[in-house]
C-alpha cells in the first residue's frame, strides 16, 4: 500500500514536470498580435525611472507636400503605417545598423500589439505623430526597433503603409492611393537629427521618433537629377502610367503587374530604406532576408 | 544613400615642450591624443563640408565641439581624456547622418579600450523579452539552455525512479 502511494506520489510528481515543461515551451511559440496597444515593462522596477514617448513623424515631405523628382507636386491626405513591436532600447556598446551584428541590449522596453498612424496628421508646426508613452529604466536609449505588419483594421486594413492624396503637374490631377502589402522591420541606432533624443532622466519624458523617408520613393525635386536621392528613386511618372480614368488605386500586386520589371525592382529595393531614426539609418531584417 | 564613418585614430603621448621664444613672442606645443574620423557616402564620395558635432560620454545631451569637415570628408578632435568613456562623433549633411563611437579610456588615449567604455551609464538591471525585436543578450544559445533543462528533468526522473523501486 505504502508502496503504490510512493509510485502515485512519483508520477503525478514526473507529471507536473512534464506540465510544466511543456508550459515553459509554450510561452516561446509566436502568439497571436493583440488587437489592443499595451506598453510592457520589461525592464525592472527597481531604481530611477521616467517616461519614454515614442513617435512617428514622416517630416515635411509628408505634412507639406513636395515636388518629386519628375516634376509632380505631391499632396498626401493620409499616410497609414502599421508599427508592431516598437522595442526601445539601451545598447552597449551602441549597435551600429551600417555594420550590421547583434544588438545587445542592456535593458529594453516594448509597446505591445500593433499601431497604426497617421504620419499627414496635423499640420507643419505640429510634433510629430504620439504612438505611445511607456514607463522606462533612466539612461540613454539608443537604438529602436520595429516592424511594419498589415494593419488588423481601420482604413488600411490589411497594409502596411497606405498612402492616399493627390499628384499635379503641367495641368493634370490624379487623386491616387498606394497601398503596401510588404512586411518590413528595421533595427536602428541612435537617433541623429536637430537635437539628441532618448536621454531618459528619472521621472522626466524622452523622445525616440521613428522616421519615414518617402522622398527615397519619389525622389525630390528640390534637389540636383544627379543627387542619389534622385537617382535611385521611382520618382511618380511610372505611377501616373498606371492611372485609369484619372485615378491611381494600387497595391503591391498591382505594382508588380503594371510597372516595369526594373521599376518594381527598384519599388522593392526602395522599401527597405524608408525606416530611419531622424537622419540615422536603419538596417532592414524582414524584407531584405526574403 | 548610406553613410560611412571611416575613424582614424592618431595617438601619442601627452606633454608640454619647453617654450621657443624669438622677438618676444613666445609659442609653445605638446602632443596630445587627437582622434580622426572620415565620412563618406556609400558610393565612397566624401561627406565634404558636412556638420560635424562631438558629444562627450558625461554629457550627451550637449554639444561639447562642433565643426565642419574638410574636402575629404575629414574631421579631427581631442578627446578630454579626463573624461572617460564613449565619446560620439555625428556628421550630418543633407538630411543623412552618420555617428561613430570611440572609446576614451582614462588617461590612455582614445581608441585604447575596446566598446565597453567605463564612463557609460550603469547598466540597468533588465532583460529584454523573448519577443522583442531585438535580439535579447543572453549567454546561453537555445540549444545550450535545451540540454540543460533536459539534464534538470532527468536528474528528477532518475532521482524518482530510485525512490520508486522499492525493496528487493
Amino acid at each position: 500500500m505504502q508502496r503504490n502511494s510512493f509510485k502515485a506520489f512519483t508520477v503525478g510528481t514526473l507529471g507536473c514536470l512534464a506540465l510544466v515543461g511543456l508550459a515553459g515551451c509554450g510561452s516561446e511559440s509566436p502568439t497571436a498580435t493583440a488587437p489592443e496597444t499595451e506598453p510592457t515593462e520589461t525592464a525592472s522596477a527597481e531604481g530611477d525611472r521616467g517616461t519614454l514617448v515614442i513617435r512617428a513623424n514622416g517630416e515635411d515631405f509628408v505634412r507639406e507636400g513636395f515636388t518629386t523628382k519628375d516634376g509632380w507636386e505631391v499632396q498626401f491626405d493620409n499616410v497609414y503605417v502599421s508599427l508592431a513591436d516598437i522595442t526601445a532600447a539601451q545598447t552597449d556598446p551602441p549597435f551600429d545598423p551600417e555594420a550590421g551584428g547583434t544588438l545587445e541590449a542592456k535593458a529594453e522596453v516594448k509597446v505591445e500589439g500593433t499601431q497604426v498612424v497617421d504620419l499627414a496628421e496635423g499640420d507643419e508646426s505640429a510634433d510629430p505623430v504620439l504612438v505611445s508613452e511607456v514607463e522606462a529604466p533612466a539612461g540613454r536609449f539608443n537604438a529602436l526597433a520595429w516592424r511594419m505588419v498589415p494593419a488588423e483594421s481601420g482604413p488600411s486594413e490589411g497594409y502596411t503603409v497606405w498612402m492616399q492624396g493627390t499628384a499635379s503637374k503641367d495641368g493634370e490631377t490624379i487623386p491616387f492611393a498606394i497601398k503596401v502589402n510588404e512586411e518590413l522591420a528595421f533595427t536602428c541606432g541612435d537617433f541623429i537629427g536637430d537635437e539628441r533624443k532618448g536621454i531618459l532622466a528619472a521621472d522626466e519624458e524622452a523622445d525616440l521618433e521613428a522616421t519615414f523617408h518617402f522622398d527615397h520613393l519619389f525622389g525630390d525635386g528640390g534637389a540636383p537629377p544627379d543627387d542619389s536621392i534622385n537617382t535611385g528613386a521611382l520618382g511618380f511618372d511610372p505611377l501616373a502610367a498606371l492611372a485609369t480614368n484619372g485615378t491611381l488605386d494600387v497595391d503591391s500586386a498591382a505594382l508588380q503587374a503594371g510597372l516595369s520589371e526594373e521599376d518594381y525592382t527598384t519599388f522593392l529595393a526602395i522599401l527597405p530604406s524608408l525606416g530611419h531614426v531622424g537622419e540615422g539609418h536603419c538596417e532592414e531584417v524582414r524584407l531584405t532576408a526574403l | 544613400m548610406r553613410l560611412k564613418l571611416a575613424l582614424a585614430l592618431a595617438l601619442g603621448a601627452v606633454g608640454w615642450a619647453l617654450p621657443v621664444l624669438g622677438h618676444g613672442v613666445g609659442m609653445e606645443h605638446r602632443r596630445v591624443s587627437s582622434v580622426e574620423v572620415q565620412a563618406r557616402f556609400e558610393t565612397g564620395e566624401p561627406m565634404a563640408q558636412a556638420q560635424v558635432l562631438v558629444y562627450a560620454p558625461d554629457d550627451p545631451a550637449e554639444i561639447w565641439q562642433q565643426g565642419t569637415t574638410d574636402d575629404q570628408g575629414r574631421f579631427s578632435f581631442v578627446p578630454d581624456e579626463s573624461v572617460p568613456g564613449t565619446w560620439e562623433v555625428v556628421v550630418r549633411q543633407a538630411g543623412h547622418g552618420a555617428i561613430a563611437t570611440i572609446p576614451v579610456s582614462d588617461g590612455a588615449g582614445a581608441g585604447a579600450e575596446t566598446n565597453n567604455g567605463t564612463g557609460e551609464p550603469a547598466p540597468a538591471t533588465t532583460e529584454p523579452s523573448a519577443s522583442s525585436v531585438i535580439s535579447p543578450n543572453t549567454t546561453l544559445s537555445p540549444v545550450q539552455r535545451g540540454i540543460t533543462i533536459g539534464a534538470v528533468i532527468w536528474g528528477f526522473i532518475g532521482t524518482a525512479l530510485f525512490f520508486a523501486r522499492g525493496k528487493r
